[in-house]
């Protein structure tokens, strides 16, 4: 599912922000082999810093699975500045109804081949539904996009050929890069829903959105490691042979109640088996 | 599109007061107001249509640093309706206040971020349900999209004595277009001639009005004319 994140809302999503610079290390630095900065396992650029949008594909277990960033054409962004080779050193268009989409990515890594709900196809079909329909209901006509020959021939192939291109192809550090235009138009969106047979809602509902969230996600996975930790506590009970082994596990789950690691005390009724 | 054109300078506080006025009507709202500030942030200008008592109120409380649609609007990269701006601050003075003076409820905030740091932002605000609303907003937020740069762009090149060299340039595919255009050709022909589909003929033609502080076609060719852009013929 889709959930966008702009400086509105990031401070509640920091933890699915620092797994998307995480998967954009992965795949910019990592399998793109692009020139870019990679710092401790994230890669960060200047134009994260300036309030961009972020539309970002997430999996049930809340792993970031896709993403792509959102500037206005209106001021600074890559094309502007960075990606100007691109145009031949023209100047990038400018208009209140056009955004520039930068860093169109999604996890190959963990996502399966083929087609259906977890494969790259479904997962990339997702991601660009959610970009055009966010776009629409911004008033935005038309995006620009920064893409290379690969994810060109992705958009082809996926019934969301760009409709033309600016500028030429050019190289940027191992690989090409290239700007596209993409209509945010429902015959485009139509198109796509179409081939990659989605036909649902693709953004996060009031439910997933809350537990998406750092907070969320937390509690997710403290419970998680609380079932865990008491599955480990029964799992010794089992093992004890004696009634110093079982008394030790007894403090044990004692303590790490004490501390709220697990839910509920030590049950009596279960010493009491052990012991006779 | 019957309203000012303030692309033509020079622009003095009083055009632009009318012409918030008129983009107000013209939208079908019940108000309007714009506020934008240079890259510091330390020059301030507004044109609002609210009525003196709410202007008088807000100035005098500093309201301006305080406001949560302009606080967030100004990072937002698309437009903020107030919904969610009452969502995020909920129970912020400034917008109970501004509902005790009669303002709407609805409404939305427009953010434009210049190329140099400087950002506006085009408020429009109706009376009515929140559904009469949402239509309203779905139906007019192109137009303002392109008001609000539009506004913006001006206010800035007025208040800072910019010299034309520091507007956006133009590229040689908008030139070629609006040459064209200048010519007689129509947005189809031009497309043939050039070998590119209309939407990148109509891409190219935004992006030139843009950059030329033009709302309409024609203004924009009488623009690039002016400015030896492009040859009358």
């Amino acid at each position: 599912m889709i959930i966008i994140v702009d400086a509105l809302n990031r401070h509640k999503y920091t933890t699915l922000v620092d797994r998307m610079f995480q998967l954009r290390a992965q795949v910019f630095g990592g399998r793109l082999g692009w020139d870019v900065q990679v710092e401790n396992g994230r890669e960060i650029d200047q134009y994260d810093s300036l309030d961009p949008a972020y539309v970002i594909g997430v999996n049930a277990a809340g792993d970031v699975v896709s993403c792509v960033r959102a500037l206005q054409t209106t001021g600074p962004h890559m094309l502007s500045d960075v990606f100007s080779a691109i145009l031949g050193d023209e100047p990038p268009l400018r208009s209140p109804t056009l955004w520039e989409s930068t860093r169109f990515c999604v996890d190959t890594k963990r996502l399966a081949r083929g087609r259906g709900p977890g494969s790259i196809s479904d997962a990339t079909a997702e991601l660009m539904i959610g970009s055009l329909e966010y776009a629409m209901s911004s008033g935005i006509d038309d995006i620009v996009t920064v893409i290379d020959p690969v994810m060109d021939k992705v958009l082809k192939r996926s019934n969301n050929a760009p409709y033309d291109y600016v500028g030429s192809t050019v190289q940027m550090g191992k690989v090409p890069a290239l700007a596209a235009l993409l209509d945010c138009t429902q015959e485009r969106i139509d198109r796509v829903r179409d081939f990659a047979n989605i036909p649902h809602d693709v953004f996060a509902g009031p439910e997933e959105l809350a537990r998406f969230t750092d907070a969320g996600l937390l509690s997710q996975s403290n419970s998680v490691g609380r079932e865990l930790t008491v599955d480990y506590l029964w799992a010794q009970f089992d093992a004890a042979k004696t009634v110093d082994e079982v008394a030790a596990v007894y403090r044990m789950w004692m303590d790490l109640f004490s501390k709220g690691l697990v839910e509920s005390a030590p049950p009596e009724s279960l010493t009491s088996r052990h012991v006779a | 599109m019957g309203l000012i054109d303030i692309g033509a300078e020079p622009t003095s506080r009083d055009t632009f007061n009318a012409f918030i006025e008129q983009l107000r009507d013209r939208l079908g709202v019940d108000h309007a107001a714009y506020a934008g500030m240079d890259h510091a942030g330390s020059d301030i200008r507004g044109f609002v249509t609210y009525p003196g008592a709410w202007i008088e109120h807000y100035q005098q409380n500093e309201m301006a640093s305080k406001d949560p649609t302009l606080r967030l609007a100004s990072r937002s990269i698309a437009p903020l309706d107030w919904a969610r701006a009452a969502a995020i601050c909920e129970g912020d003075r400034v917008m109970l206040e501004a509902s005790d003076f009669g303002l709407p409820r609805n409404g939305v905030t427009v953010p434009v971020r210049g190329p140099f740091g400087d950002i506006g932002m085009l408020s429009v605000s109706a009376h009515g349900s929140p559904e009469q609303w949402k239509k309203q907003f779905a139906h007019i937020r192109s137009d303002l999209q392109s008001m609000a740069v539009y506004l913006h762009d001006r206010v800035v090149q007025s208040f800072t004595d910019q010299n034309p060299a520091m507007r956006p340039l133009m590229s040689q595919r908008e030139i070629e277009i609006l040459q064209w255009i200048a010519v007689g050709k129509t947005q189809r022909d031009v497309g043939t001639i050039l070998s590119i589909s209309d939407r990148t003929v109509e891409v190219h033609l935004r992006s030139a009005r843009t950059k030329l502080s033009a709302l309409t076609t024609t203004q924009a060719v009488a623009r690039a004319i002016e400015s030896r852009l492009i040859n009358p013929r």
